[in-house]
C-alpha cells in the first residue's frame, strides 16, 4: 500500500491549520465579545483549532492508502468512518488527471478513477507526483492487454490483416496495429520506467490532433459558449463603475445626459429614435464583451490541447492554468458524436466527442468527452471512423410530412406569441405596434424546412448514425452491440400524421444531457421496422462479438474493420438481412 | 401480450385522489392564511382532477401491454404520447419487485427492470398480482442470464 506524496500532505496539512486557526480565532472573539472569555482566549483557541484541523489533515493523509496490485484498485481511506474500497481495472471507464496552479507548482496531480457505476467519481487520489500518474496511466492502460496476452497470438493475425484494409493515414492508429501483436513486451518496458514521461512521443503513442495558437483563436471564435452572455451578466455589478462610465459615454454619443434619474429618462423620453440607439449601441459592446469572455474561457480550456493514440487508449491533454489529462479506452467507448454549428459549417469545420459511461474530460458540463474540439470535417470523421469503425454515412430523411408538421409547430408558435404582444399592447403598453410581432411568420417556413433538411438516419452496417439540428447539428454513431433500450414514442400530433420518433439508448453519461440518439418523425411503419432492426442487429452483433472475437476487442480495437468486413460474407441470416435492409429504407422514404 | 390487472386503475385513481387532496390541503391553506380564494373553486378543482386521473387511468389501463418477446422485454403504453419500449434481456443489469403503501393496500406489486442506459435506466411493470410479480422477476432473471453479455460498460 501506498500514501499520496508528501507534499500534498504538508499542503492539506497547512490549509487546515490555517482553517482552524480562522475557525478558532472567530469563536474566541465571538466568546470574548459575548461570554467574557478571558485575554488568552482568542489566540488560545486559534492554535488549538489549528492543532486539531491539521491533526485530522494528518490522520488523514496517514489513512489514505491505495494500491495498485493484479487487476484491483484497493484504496483505503477514512479517519472515523473507514471506507475500503475495491475497483477492478477492467470496470475503469476514464482515467483523468487534473493539475491546477498549486499542483503544477510542486509537480503533482489529482487522479480520478471513473467507473460506470454511481454518480460521483470512484477514486481521487489528491495528489501524487508526474512518476506516480505515469505508472498509474500505464499499469491501468496495459492491464488489459497483460490479460490477453494468452490469447495475443491467435489474434495477432487479425490485427496484422487490419493494417492492410486501412490504406488511408498510416500515422493514424492504424500504425499501431502491427505493435500490439508484441504487447506484452512493449507494454511490460513502459511499465517499469516509471518516467516514461510522455506516451505521445513515445514509441507506442501516436499524435492524432493538436492545436497551435491560432486554430485555437479561431475555436474559441467559433464555438460560442452559450453561457457567455448569462456569466457576464452576472459579474457585471462587479465593475459598476465601469459600466456606468461606458453607458454614460453611449449617452452622451446619441446626446443625452444619463445624470439624474435614469428611469425617468429611459421611460419619459419622447425620442424614441435616440433610445433605440442607445440601446442598441449598449447591447452591441454588452454582447461584445460576452463573446470576448467566451473566447477567454475556451482559449483557457484548451489551450495546448493534445490528442494523442497509445495502443488503445485515446489520451488528452489541455488547459492553460488548470492542466487537464486523461485516458479514454476505445474499447469502453459507447457512441461518438460530431457535432458542427453553423458557423464551422459554413467553414468545414466540425467538433468530436466521444462518450464512455464515466465521466471524461475534467470537467462534467461542456466539455464532457470532447474529443477533438475542432478540425476540419474530413479529419474528424476519419478519427470517428478509427474509433468506431463506419462506413459512409448516406442519411434518410424524414417523409414530407414531417415538414408540414414542423411548419404547423412553428407557426402554432408564431402565432402564440403574436396573441400575448396583442395583449400585452392593448391592455399595457397601448403602442399599437403589437403586429410586428407578427414578422415571427416570416422565418416560419424556412426553420421548418431546415429543421426538416437537418434531420435524418442511416443504418449503416455496424452502426446506427443519427442527426438532427441546424444551429448546432448533431450527429451521433451508436454501434448496434452499445445498445441498451430501444424506444418508439408517438405524441398525439405524430399520431395524426402516421409518425414517429425511434430512440437507442446507450450507457453513456452524457446522454443525461440530451444525449440519446434519436430517429425523429419517421412513418410508423418503418419506426416498427427500425425498432425490430435494431433489436436484431443488437442480437447478431454480441453474438458475433461472443464468439471468437472477444480477443481482439480486448487487443485491439481497430481489429472490428476487419471482423465486420468478415461477417458480411458469411452466409449468415442476420448478415444477409444487413445488407439488404437500407435499400428497403431509402425506398420507403 | 399481457395487459395489467384491472385494480391497477384503482391504484392509479387512489395515487391521483392523494395528489389531489394534497394540492387542495395547500390551496386551503393559501386560502386560510395568505390570499383568500373562493372554497368552490377549490372544490371544483379537486373534483376536475379527480375526473381527469379516473379517465386517465382509464384509458391508461386500455393501452398498457407487456410481453416477454424472443429477445426482448416489450412495452406499450403512454396515454397523451404513446411509448413502446424495448428492453433487450442481453442488457438487464438486475429486477426488482417493489411494493409501495397503496400497492400493498390494494394487493398488488410492481417489477422494476435496470438497465446501464441513461433513458429509461428503470422501467417499472406496475399492477401486478404479487404472484405475477415474482413469477417475472424471477423469469426475467433467468432470460438475462441465459442471454449472457459481452461487457455492456
Amino acid at each position: 500500500m501506498s500514501r499520496l506524496h508528501p507534499r500534498s500532505a504538508v499542503v492539506r496539512i497547512a490549509r487546515a491549520a490555517l482553517q482552524g486557526g480562522f475557525f478558532g480565532f472567530f469563536g474566541g472573539s465571538l466568546g470574548s465579545g459575548m461570554f467574557d472569555f478571558p485575554w488568552f482566549a482568542v489566540p488560545g483557541l486559534a492554535a488549538l483549532g489549528a492543532v486539531v484541523f491539521s491533526g485530522y489533515a494528518l490522520a488523514r493523509y496517514l489513512r489514505f492508502q491505495y494500491e495498485l496490485d493484479g487487476d484491483t484498485l484497493t484504496v483505503e481511506s477514512g479517519v472515523f468512518a473507514r471506507q475500503s474500497r475495491q475497483i477492478p481495472l477492467g470496470r475503469v471507464q476514464n482515467l483523468d488527471v487534473e493539475q491546477n496552479i498549486l499542483n503544477r507548482l510542486l509537480g503533482l496531480a489529482i487522479v480520478r478513477f471513473e467507473t460506470a457505476g454511481g454518480s460521483a467519481t470512484e477514486a481521487t487520489l489528491d495528489a501524487v507526483d508526474e512518476a506516480e500518474v505515469e505508472r498509474l496511466r500505464n499499469y491501468v492502460r496495459t492491464h488489459d492487454r497483460d490479460e490477453a496476452a494468452g490469447t495475443a497470438a491467435a489474434t495477432s493475425d487479425a490485427v496484422a490483416g487490419t493494417e492492410s484494409g486501412r490504406s488511408a493515414h498510416a500515422d493514424l492508429p492504424g500504425a499501431t496495429g502491427p505493435s500490439s501483436g508484441h504487447a506484452g513486451d512493449a507494454q511490460a518496458d513502459t511499465d517499469r520506467g516509471a518516467s516514461h514521461t510522455d506516451s505521445g512521443r513515445g514509441p507506442d503513442g501516436s499524435l492524432l490532433f493538436a492545436f497551435d495558437q491560432r486554430e485555437l483563436l479561431t475555436y474559441a471564435l467559433v464555438s460560442v459558449r452559450p453561457a457567455a452572455p448569462v456569466l457576464t451578466l452576472a459579474s457585471l455589478p462587479l465593475g459598476m463603475d465601469v459600466v456606468w462610465a461606458v453607458l454614460r459615454f453611449n449617452a452622451g454619443l446619441v446626446g443625452a445626459s444619463l445624470n439624474g434619474p435614469v428611469v425617468r429618462w429611459l421611460l419619459g423620453s419622447p425620442e424614441t429614435s435616440r433610445l433605440a440607439v442607445f440601446a442598441a449601441l449598449s447591447i452591441a459592446q454588452f454582447l461584445l464583451l460576452a463573446l470576448v469572455v467566451s473566447m477567454a474561457l475556451t482559449v483557457i480550456e484548451y489551450h495546448g490541447f493534445r490528442l494523442t493514440q497509445a495502443d488503445g487508449d485515446l489520451r488528452y491533454e489541455r488547459g492553460l492554468l488548470r492542466r487537464y489529462s486523461g485516458n479514454i479506452p476505445l474499447e469502453k467507448v459507447q457512441s461518438v458524436t460530431i457535432r458542427e454549428n453553423v458557423l464551422m459549417r459554413r467553414f468545414g469545420y466540425a467538433t468530436l466527442a466521444v462518450e464512455t459511461a464515466g465521466y471524461s474530460g475534467g470537467n462534467q458540463q461542456s466539455t464532457q468527452g470532447v474529443a477533438v474540439p475542432l478540425a476540419p470535417r474530413e479529419e474528424v470523421y476519419e478519427l470517428a471512423r478509427d474509433i468506431e469503425p463506419f462506413g459512409d454515412l448516406d442519411f434518410d430523411r424524414s417523409p414530407k410530412r414531417a415538414r408540414r408538421r414542423y411548419l404547423a409547430r412553428f407557426s402554432l408558435a408564431a402565432a402564440g406569441l403574436t396573441g400575448v404582444a396583442y395583449a400585452v399592447d392593448s391592455l399595457v403598453l397601448e403602442t399599437g405596434y403589437w403586429w410586428l410581432a407578427a414578422l415571427l411568420f416570416l422565418p416560419v417556413a424556412p426553420a421548418a424546412h431546415l429543421r426538416w433538411r437537418h434531420r435524418g438516419y442511416d443504418l449503416s452496417e455496424s452502426v446506427l448514425a443519427t442527426r438532427s439540428g441546424f444551429w448546432r447539428r448533431t450527429t451521433r454513431i451508436v454501434p448496434y452491440y452499445r445498445l441498451q433500450t430501444v424506444f418508439v414514442t408517438r405524441s398525439p400530433f405524430q399520431r395524426r400524421r402516421d409518425l414517429a420518433t425511434v430512440g437507442a439508448d446507450t450507457a453513456s453519461s452524457t446522454s443525461l444531457l440530451g444525449g440519446v440518439a434519436r430517429v425523429f418523425d419517421i412513418d410508423e411503419d418503418t419506426a416498427t421496422e427500425l425498432r425490430n432492426t435494431l433489436r436484431e442487429r443488437l442480437r447478431v452483433d454480441i453474438a458475433a462479438r461472443r464468439s471468437g472475437e472477444r480477443s481482439v476487442e480486448t487487443v485491439e480495437r481497430v481489429g472490428e474493420t476487419d471482423e465486420r468486413a468478415g461477417e458480411t460474407d458469411e452466409p449468415a441470416g442476420g448478415a444477409n438481412e444487413r445488407t439488404d435492409e437500407p435499400d428497403e429504407w431509402s425506398g420507403e422514404a | 401480450m399481457e395487459s395489467l390487472h384491472p385494480r391497477v386503475r384503482l391504484l392509479w385513481v387512489l395515487s391521483t385522489v392523494i395528489q389531489a387532496s394534497v394540492l387542495g390541503v395547500i390551496a386551503y391553506l393559501v386560502d386560510r392564511f395568505a390570499v383568500s380564494l373562493p372554497q368552490t373553486v377549490i372544490i371544483a378543482g379537486w373534483v376536475v382532477l379527480v375526473l381527469l386521473g379516473v379517465a386517465h387511468a382509464i384509458a391508461a389501463h386500455r393501452i398498457w401491454r407487456f410481453d416477454l418477446q424472443d429477445d426482448a422485454l416489450f412495452l406499450l403504453r403512454g396515454v397523451v404520447t404513446r411509448t413502446d419500449t424495448s428492453v433487450p434481456y442481453v442488457r438487464v443489469q438486475h429486477v426488482d419487485t417493489t411494493r409501495g403503501p397503496v400497492e400493498r393496500a390494494i394487493g398488488l406489486a410492481s417489477v422494476v427492470v435496470y438497465t446501464a442506459g441513461t433513458r429509461g435506466a428503470d422501467i417499472t411493470i406496475p399492477g401486478l398480482r404479487p404472484e405475477r410479480a415474482t413469477e417475472l422477476r424471477e423469469r426475467l432473471r433467468d432470460l438475462a442470464n441465459e442471454s449472457e453479455a459481452t461487457d455492456a460498460v
